[in-house]
């Protein structure tokens, strides 16, 4: 294994880790809008139509409704399908494939049918407002039987994928659109991307950077916003422990619960919305786990339950960036 | 199938449906029941079409395309009586049926069933298998996007896929003639480049042979087929709809004139293919049967509460 790092962009991480599975198991086939031809308005399906044939990478028209559930059929029949929704918001037109069909059949049936399937989709915000920039994993999380991931750095995209094809569970895999582009070298978490298959199991979380101070629990492009800024909070004299949670189903709340033991002082960072979704979750859990006498601080910053406004000083008022991140954790810090 | 297998077929069918409405009053069925009474010529007539590995995918009301599918009897009654020993181990209930080895799946939602017939369909043209999708759907979900979508897709790709409209002309109340643009369904079929049909769906004979005819046109390779059957709804849409959307004279006549198994019985007698006593026989024999399953069912305990959140996810872990 060479341990230099390539000069990827995350989305090629994610064709990659596709590749190698359609090459791995015949059952694995992806298909969604624009996914073959030009291999997918964000490049993460780039090569495969060309390699594995427009059987198995198929364009589709823009009828989510109907491919969703061909998807669910799909899994039914045997094949290991990626449904590609090109962006999350549009989930909105096909939700009843995924609520009531895909993630309900395996318990409906009593475990014996399964739907190995996975929903591929992009995330976060870029500056396209209300209708193209939400996170959703709340609102997967929320409804039972889908496993949610939604991965940080180029190391993860690539194994958590190759886990989400394989698992027999259904999975819903949330991209985030500013990562998708970026360069694994400019990343300072996990840039190193083997060119082997390799697979990360799901419902781990990760210590990303150890600290003492304060953990910041977070997931997705957060992860990355949350490093940037924790060198100068460690001058300032906060030493952060950074988790990455990677999955939100499950949620690997006991090693948030570890960290926060040694700490004392819990920030969960979202960028989905605050209300009802993750973060307030995540701090149950943790207080179930250790008492309520087990925090000294809690807080969370998440998006305040407003639709991503479109101009910029707006949207960055509302979405957790690196600036109002280590805000959020010197406001924090300040109480104790 | 011979013209008395398929009368055969029928009994069975609404005595099936008949055991499963002894569940109702005395709540051993707690939630809603859609029984398919006076549809059973419909799920009589396909399922000498047909073959192994084929997929069917039903609605709400899908008991007999169901056990049209080969689902068998005795689990699915169970899983409707919310037994342990169900076909589901008593998750699923009566509108969630599901069998792997017999790839048949349903739908509580009305329109959803189509895009997962759809997905059997590409899977068997993917791999070049010799079996096609039926997508059963009512009139009213051919009202739904989901219709359009699949319909649609199946077209541009040719894919072997049955579209199975039982058009009993009501969604719940909403008579079909009020709501669709077209006259039926099946003429809907040019804008897809699919086969289309209308057919009498109360004659068990004439649906046999339409649905013979659209699944040799789906399995050739030419793209989907609409098959739509005219049917009445004897009973309310659920156990519990007062019907009021109709008058006491309207059922009554529906009943007399559009029996399925009356219609049948009194073609197969005058065509001398049986006689009264050996139809007569054969009918106590389906409903002995019958009986005698429902009171082994009835016996069967309901699931342990301990196991209610097992099976979410492959072994287990939540």
């Amino acid at each position: 294994m060479s341990s230099a790092v390539r000069n990827l962009s995350i989305s090629q991480t994610v064709a990659e880790a596709i590749g190698l599975e359609m090459e791995r198991d015949e059952n694995v086939m992806v298909m969604g809008e624009d996914v073959g031809k030009i291999g997918g308005v964000f490049g993460a399906t780039r090569t495969l139509q060309k390699r594995f044939g427009d059987k198995r990478v198929r364009d589709t028209p823009i009828s989510e409704m109907a491919f969703t559930g061909m998807g669910v059929g799909m899994a039914m029949a045997g094949l290991r399908p990626i449904v590609e929704i090109m962006f999350v918001d549009f989930i909105g037109v096909c939700l009843e494939q995924v609520y009531n069909a895909m993630a309900k059949i395996p318990y409906m049936s009593g475990g014996n049918v399964r739907v190995p399937m996975v929903i591929k989709t992009a995330g976060g915000c870029i500056g396209s407002a209300a209708q193209h920039s939400q996170c959703l994993w709340g609102l997967f999380a929320h409804l039972p039987g889908m496993k949610v991931v939604a991965p940080s750095s180029p190391f993860d995209h690539k194994g958590l994928l190759s886990a989400a094809i394989r698992s027999d569970d259904p999975v819903v895999y949330i991209e985030h659109k500013a990562l998708l582009l970026k360069k694994a070298e400019t990343f300072l978490n996990g840039g190193h991307v083997p060119e082997e298959r390799y697979a990360i199991p799901l419902g781990k979380a990760k210590v990303v950077r150890e600290g003492s101070d304060l953990t910041l629990a977070t997931l997705s492009a957060s992860v990355e916003y949350a490093l940037e800024v924790s060198e100068d909070l460690a001058r300032e004299g906060i030493d952060l422990e950074i988790v990455d949670l990677r999955t939100v189903v499950p949620l690997d709340s006991e090693t948030v619960a570890a960290s926060v033991s040694k700490t004392g002082r819990l920030l969960v960072v979202d960028e989905d919305y605050l209300s009802f979704g993750l973060s307030g979750e995540l701090v149950t859990r943790v207080i179930e786990a250790l008492g309520p006498g087990g925090l000294k601080q809690v807080a969370r910053h998440a998006v305040p339950d407003v639709p991503i406004p479109a101009a910029l000083s707006l949207e960055e008022a509302v979405v957790p960036g690196p600036a109002s991140i280590a805000q959020a954790v010197r406001e924090l810090a300040a109480v104790s | 199938m011979t013209r008395l297998e398929r009368f055969r077929a029928m009994l069975t069918l609404r005595h099936f449906d008949e055991a499963c409405l002894e569940g109702v009053p005395t709540g051993e069925i707690h939630g809603e029941l859609h029984t398919g009474i006076g549809q059973e010529a419909i799920g009589a007539g396909m399922m000498e079409s047909l073959q192994p590995g084929d997929a069917v995918v039903s609605t709400h009301r899908n008991h007999y395309h169901a056990l049209a599918a080969g689902v068998p009897m005795k689990p699915m009654l169970a899983e409707i009586f919310e037994k342990a020993s169900g076909l589901c181990r008593g998750r699923g209930g009566h509108m969630h049926l599901f069998d792997a080895e017999h790839n048949f799946s349903c739908s509580g939602i009305v329109g959803a069933s189509l895009p997962v017939a759809l997905g059997y369909a590409y899977s068997f043209w993917m791999k070049g298998q010799d079996n096609l999708a039926v997508g059963v759907t009512g009139d009213g979900g051919a009202n739904n996007g989901a219709f359009h979508e699949c319909l649609n897709l199946a077209g541009a790709w040719k894919l072997p896929l049955v579209v199975l409209v039982e058009n009993n002309e009501l969604a719940i109340s909403v008579p079909i003639g009020d709501v669709s643009a077209t006259a039926t369904i099946a003429e809907r079929a040019c804008a897809y480049g699919a086969w289309g049909k209308k057919v009498d769906g109360t004659d068990v004979d004439i649906v046999a042979e339409a649905f013979a005819e659209a699944s040799h046109h789906a399995r050739s390779g030419r793209g989907p087929a609409i098959l739509e059957a005219s049917c009445h709804r004897f009973r309310g849409h659920f156990e519990g709809d007062h019907d009021s959307y109709r008058t006491m004279k309207e059922k009554r006549e529906m009943r007399e004139r559009h029996d399925p198994i009356t219609i049948a019985r009194r073609k197969l007698l005058a065509e001398g293919l049986a006689g009264e006593a050996e139809l007569d026989a054969m009918a106590e024999a389906s409903q002995r049967e019958m009986a005698e399953l429902l009171a082994e069912v009835r016996a069967e305990p309901l699931p342990e509460a301990a196991g209610a959140l097992d099976y979410l996810f492959v072994g287990g872990k939540r």
